[in-house]
């Protein structure tokens, strides 16, 4: 596999707190990954390490083998940080000039246009003058000025309203499509599983699941098939099948819970239960991920 | 070659457009002279010399004003803001953005130096030769090295209102007590020794020597660079404190 980022156990202690305790993946040519987890979990830090920001107090990070600071390194990645900042007195197309100018092969200014949804208008203004959300796009545009390979955002989408959001992932998917390897953090799982194509979950610091977004749903919602049955039919055959986790009866409806739905109708048909009425569920995500990255560590 | 360009030219653009630059470094400045020399009554016993004398003052105090604050302000905004940390992450390297600065620096010091000469020239038709012109503007280029060091020093404070207040402070007691305003022979004694000492009238001392047609002091020289490399270490000293996390 070609390895962009690699992380070898990586710690980060600050004075009281440890905030990313033995963290280990590597992220291959193209991933699209998404860093998910609630406040305080260890997201900004970890990409602060990648970016070669904070130094690790233990463990090794390198992206493209090589250490994060160094300069070919630098012309490889984009990125767009959790605080924005925009250099005051300048206005938005000097800033692009002048940020274009660092890198060996940037993007042109009217493909920053297409790409971020800047308008000739934002380009005229000084920086400082810009709201919120014009200086996200601008952040968003300086990330891709320098056409990386590895481009890096760290909640990119707060504060964008829904066209300049739609907009964003747009790009990424473009971006994605043209192989190039991306990291976003997020709170929101929705986001994650409909940009990446792979999820790390963070809580307090460390990785507690990595995988693909339907592997991480499966794993955090308990999904289930519910049934009528008649009243007098034994249920007893199902439990000795291991694939079932639990079943359990609600108004009238019997449950049967299991990662494996598909295995699960081929067992109520093979077991002859008489089931009439059946329906697939799956468990409110939302609230399972939050119980998951919220409640104890023993939930999953 | 085509990135450190592009940084000196904006660096330049950015301080034009800062109004407290023109406001303090050339509108003040030029103000100042036209008061000391034509309205106020000073009583110079030698009048043409007393205002070639005040021109070398004013534009002393600029661009003294400039490298404290414009420099020292600005990295506090760049710093305070993020911006410090995102060229952090561009391949930009610390030399070629440093470089920058000071040539950005030294390019709009001769810029004020040429204007307020000019403006000098113009309202009391200032004359020198050729050689006490470019001698006077160049000892006051290379003199505000260690106001330069300042501006750098004041860059590495937290918040900009506390580094526009402190600079405000250092930058008028530097320039009154350095004989800037008004020279020293009318201060009290003892304001004499002390600001025989500072860095503000040893810049201007070396001027006012050259339009009268000598050299600067060497002592002029050796407390300049004196103060340069306190204030260098300092610098480096806090920084290396504050990056220690
Ligand atoms: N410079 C620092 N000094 C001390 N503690 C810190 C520092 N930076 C982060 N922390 C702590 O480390 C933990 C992880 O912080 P981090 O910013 O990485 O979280 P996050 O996942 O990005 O959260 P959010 O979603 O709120 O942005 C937090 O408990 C935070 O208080
Ligand atoms: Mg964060």
């Amino acid at each position: 596999m070609n390895k962009i980022v690699s992380l070898t156990n990586v710690t980060k202690s600050f004075q009281h707190k440890t905030a990313v305790n033995d963290v280990s993946f590597t992220i291959g040519k193209g991933e699209v990954v998404a860093i998910l987890g609630p406040n305080g979990a260890g997201k900004t830090t970890t990409i602060s390490m990648i970016l070669g920001l904070l130094k690790p107090s233990a463990g090794e990070i390198k992206l493209f083998n090589h250490q994060p600071h160094e300069k070919q390194v630098r012309e490889k990645i984009g990125t767009m940080l959790q605080e924005v900042s925009v250099m005051p007195g300048l206005k938005v197309r000097e800033i692009l000039e002048l940020i274009s100018s660092y890198y060996p092969n940037p993007l042109g200014i009217q493909q920053l246009i297409e790409l971020t949804g800047l308008t000739n208008q934002d380009l005229k203004t000084r920086a400082e003058k810009l709201s919120g959300g014009q200086k996200r796009r601008l952040s968003f545009a300086l990330a891709l000025a320098g056409n990386p390979e590895l481009i890096i955002f760290d909640e990119p989408t707060v504060g964008m309203d829904i066209t300049s959001r739609n907009r964003f992932w747009q790009t990424v998917h473009q971006m994605a499509a043209q192989g190039k390897t991306i990291i976003f953090s997020t709170h929101y799982l929705q986001e994650a599983d409909d940009a990446a194509g792979r999820i790390l979950l963070f809580k307090d610091g460390a990785v507690v699941a990595d995988g693909t977004p339907a592997q991480i749903k499966s794993r955090i919602s308990k999904q289930s098939v519910s049934f009528f049955v008649d009243p007098e039919m034994s249920l007893e055959k199902l439990y000795l099948h291991s694939e079932i986790d639990d079943i359990y009866r609600k108004n009238n409806r019997v449950y049967i819970q299991s990662s494996n739905t598909d295995r699960v109708l081929e067992l109520i048909f093979q077991e002859k239960i008489g089931a009439r009425d059946i329906q697939i569920e799956r468990g409110k995500l939302e609230e399972a991920f939050e119980q998951l990255t919220s409640g104890a560590k023993e939930a999953i | 070659m085509k990135t450190f360009k592009m940084q000196c030219k904006y660096e330049i653009i950015r301080v034009l457009r800062n109004r407290y630059f023109v406001f303090w470094s050339l509108v003040m400045p030029i103000l100042f002279y036209y008061i000391f020399t034509n309205v106020v009554n000073t009583n110079a016993p030698d009048k043409a010399e007393w205002q070639a004398h005040y021109l070398m003052s004013m534009t002393v105090f600029s661009v003294m004003g400039s490298s404290m604050m414009t420099l020292g302000i600005r990295m506090v905004q760049e710093r305070s803001q993020g911006w410090a940390t995102f060229i952090r992450i561009t391949p930009l390297s610390d030399t070629v953005y440093f470089a920058a600065q000071m040539i950005g620096q030294s390019v709009i010091h001769m810029l004020s130096i040429t204007i307020i000469f000019i403006a000098g020239a113009l309202i009391n038709g200032v004359s020198l030769t050729a050689l006490e012109w470019i001698m006077s503007g160049l000892w006051i280029l290379l003199g505000s090295l260690p106001f330069l060091a300042i501006g750098t020093l004041i860059g590495l404070m937290k918040k900009v209102e506390t580094a526009a207040g402190v600079s405000n402070v250092i930058y008028m007691v530097l320039a009154i007590a350095g004989g800037l305003w008004m020279p020293l022979e009318i201060m009290p004694k003892i304001m004499q020794s002390i600001g025989k000492w500072l860095p503000s009238y040893n810049f201007g001392n070396g001027a006012w020597e050259i339009i009268r047609g000598n050299m600067p002091d060497w002592r002029n020289i050796l407390i300049l660079i004196a103060y340069l490399a306190v204030f260098m270490l300092l610098s480096k000293y806090i920084r290396r404190k504050q990056e220690a996390v």
